[in-house]
């Protein structure tokens, strides 16, 4: 049985392994728990195939499987890393770099229809089949990730299962699914199977299954038993979603609480998971708090709470550059697009704040309002940074020109990704002052020269 | 569009104080069109029109709030910037100087304030205004008046007017429904009474 190492025992809870628990992800597809019969009939008669299997355990049959998926999850953002806590941490299939992006595909929308519509929070993009995208994190991640502790009420059935398992390797322990490592080969082994059982059909490669899963049980308990690291235990996904039913009971390391969730989802021995998981807490909870504030800020115009509006494009925010009156932003841009035939003149009417009459030349489209000059700050970097990450529609990658030039909020970039260059010619003027020259042509002062 | 929850918001605003502020707004003769409005006004103190209530037109642009309210004095009033032909008002914030903050309340109190102060060197009636800078003492004397003719017949004259008719000998309900047409003038509704 594994041990808590020494050194890491006084700040841990005390760990034992659990005394009957299921691994969903274990290399034995479920079709074949029940039929530990005939299982051990096999196991008996195959005795050859099996040591063949323990003496060459990467063979060329095994090799030939690997399935496509082990690769490319790889670069998927992992859904769960993405909300704060992945259980799995290292040992994750899925990528744990903020820079991969995440699968947001939807499935059902790929099978054809998708009952959410356009509400559906997934991408509604056909994905071609030349080119097929790794499988959903939703699907593959939920099955694997729980090492699920029975809860009370389960049945005898899963039970039933469970011992089967024992029975398939008397006398020894249960594998601890991935997480073993004490040998490369069989980590090897390990992480080939696991996808297999996840992505090909159970019936396809049944026998060479058990042989696999058995000899991989055989050999692991010689090399393995001790080396299980208490960082590479997963915490009980229970205490972490908030409520564990087994309580005190439970076989699993229960996590740290966090201050700022208050869910047990701490892994007490990943410190790096664990600072990751704070500061996007702390940042999802200041943002809470800022739109709890929010909710009560209305419009002067409308005079309706901005984030009480009826559809999400109008729960927006227009801030004003030069002050800090409230509006929404349908209702700023509604007046400042109003058109001066109306006998309102643009510049001292119409880009004036509504209720002081300050000019501001821009409004800042926001979600939040702000309450300091550094959020409003921030807002404006933040708005103003992914305009410039946009290509100006009157730039055309040089074609065209904009009427905004240098003080254009959007990108200026060429085709070949190089940033228009504007040096900015000063004229000196007889009384001191400086004016910016824009296109000067040799055609405008010929045609003035009158000879 | 005109936006209908804004102007539902802004008539509870507005008579939920109208005691204390003097003004109030209600549909156009119990009208059912949101967009035609009356707005009453008091007469501001220690002025020519104190204690006269002065009646507004009130019509709602499509463009409300985003274009200004059109309103107009019903009730004739002498002022160098409201017409005593129509009741046409020239005040800035109803023009070029509107912003969709102000609401019909504060347009209302913007003309209560042009009330006690006129500004005849921008004036909507020439007459007046040449009353009011050449001979101010004429011009009070003639607003006081305009105000107890036409500005005080629905409130304080309109028993002693019934009273009045009711003793020629016609009914009294015809005789209130007839001054109530012609807005209160006596003369005007004694002709209805003969002729109807």
């Amino acid at each position: 049985m594994p041990r808590p190492l020494p050194s890491a025992s006084g700040a841990a809870p005390p760990f034992r392994m659990p005394p009957v628990f299921i691994f969903r992800d274990d290399p034995i597809p479920d079709s074949l728990r029940p039929r530990q019969t005939e299982r051990k009939a096999r196991r008996r008669g195959d005795e050859q195939a099996l040591g063949d299997a323990a003496a060459n355990p990467i063979s060329p049959s095994l090799d030939s499987r690997r399935p496509g998926p082990a690769m490319s999850t790889k670069r998927v953002l992992c859904k769960f890393f993405m909300h704060g806590a992945c259980l799995k941490g290292d040992y994750c299939e899925f990528s744990h770099d903020w820079s991969d992006q995440s699968n947001n595909v939807c499935t059902f929308y790929q099978k054809g229809s998708c009952s959410y519509g356009s509400r559906c929070r997934y991408d509604h993009v056909k994905v071609s089949r030349k080119n097929p995208v790794p499988p959903l994190p939703s699907s593959s991640t939920s099955a694997r990730n729980s090492l699920v502790p029975l809860p009370p009420s389960s049945n005898t059935a899963t039970r039933v299962a469970s011992t089967s398992l024992q029975l398939l390797s008397p006398g020894r322990p249960l594998h601890l699914g991935h997480q073993t490592n004490s040998s490369n080969q069989r980590q090897q082994v390990s992480t080939d199977l696991l996808p297999l059982s996840g992505s090909k059909p159970a019936w396809k490669n049944e026998v060479q299954l058990v042989e696999d899963g058995i000899d991989w049980s055989f050999n692991q308990t010689e090399q393995n038993q001790t080396s299980i690291k208490l960082a590479d235990m997963p915490i009980c996904s229970f205490a972490a979603a908030g409520n564990c039913p087994y309580a005190e009971e439970c076989p699993h390391m229960h996590g740290d609480m966090c201050a700022v969730c208050g869910k047990m989802c701490l892994h007490p021995y990943r410190p790096d998971e664990r600072q990751e998981h704070i500061k996007l807490c702390e940042k999802n909870h200041k943002r809470l708090e800022a739109l709890k504030r929010s909710q009560e800020i209305e419009c002067s115009v409308c005079l309706d709470r901005v984030l009480s509006k009826p559809t999400a494009a109008e729960r927006k925010f227009g801030l004003l550059s030069e002050c800090d009156h409230p509006f929404c932003i349908s209702c700023i841009r509604n007046w400042r697009g109003n058109s001066p035939s109306s006998g309102m003149d643009v510049n001292s009417a119409l880009r004036a704040c509504p209720i002081c009459r300050k000019l501001s030349y821009f409004v800042i489209p926001s979600v939040l309002w702000y309450f300091s000059k550094e959020e409003k700050l921030e807002i404006t970097e933040n708005y103003k940074a992914k305009l410039k990450s946009i290509d100006c529609k009157y730039f055309d990658f040089g074609t065209g020109t904009c009427p905004f030039g240098t003080s254009c909020f959007y990108k200026h970039a060429y085709r070949d990704g190089r940033l228009e260059e504007v040096t900015l010619r000063h004229l000196d003027c007889d009384d001191g002052s400086t004016l910016i020259a824009k296109n000067i042509r040799l055609s405008d002062f010929l045609s003035r020269l009158h000879l | 569009m005109v936006d209908v929850s804004r102007v539902q918001k802004e008539l509870t605003e507005c008579n939920r104080d109208s005691d204390v502020s003097g003004v109030s707004i209600a549909l156009h003769d119990g009208g059912s069109t949101i967009t035609h409005l009356t707005g009453t006004i008091a007469g501001p103190l220690d002025t020519p029109y104190q204690g006269g209530i002065f009646r507004i037109d009130i019509r709602l642009p499509g463009g409300y709030p985003f274009e200004p309210p059109k309103m107009q004095f019903i009730t004739k009033v002498w002022h160098p910037n409201i017409s005593s032909q129509n009741g046409a008002i020239c005040l800035d914030i109803l023009k070029d100087q509107w912003s969709p903050a102000l609401t019909l309340k504060t347009a209302l109190l913007s003309l209560q304030a042009l009330l006690s102060t006129p500004a005849p060197d921008d004036p909507q009636d020439a007459v007046v205004a040449q009353q009011y800078l050449r001979d101010k003492s004429t011009f009070v004397n003639t607003a006081r008046y305009w105000t107890e003719a036409y500005a005080k017949s629905d409130s304080t004259g309109m028993e002693e007017k019934v009273q009045k008719l009711v003793e020629m000998g016609f009914p009294e309900d015809m005789v209130r429904s007839a001054l109530k047409s012609v807005n209160g003038d006596e003369n005007m509704a004694l002709e209805k009474l003969c002729s109807g």
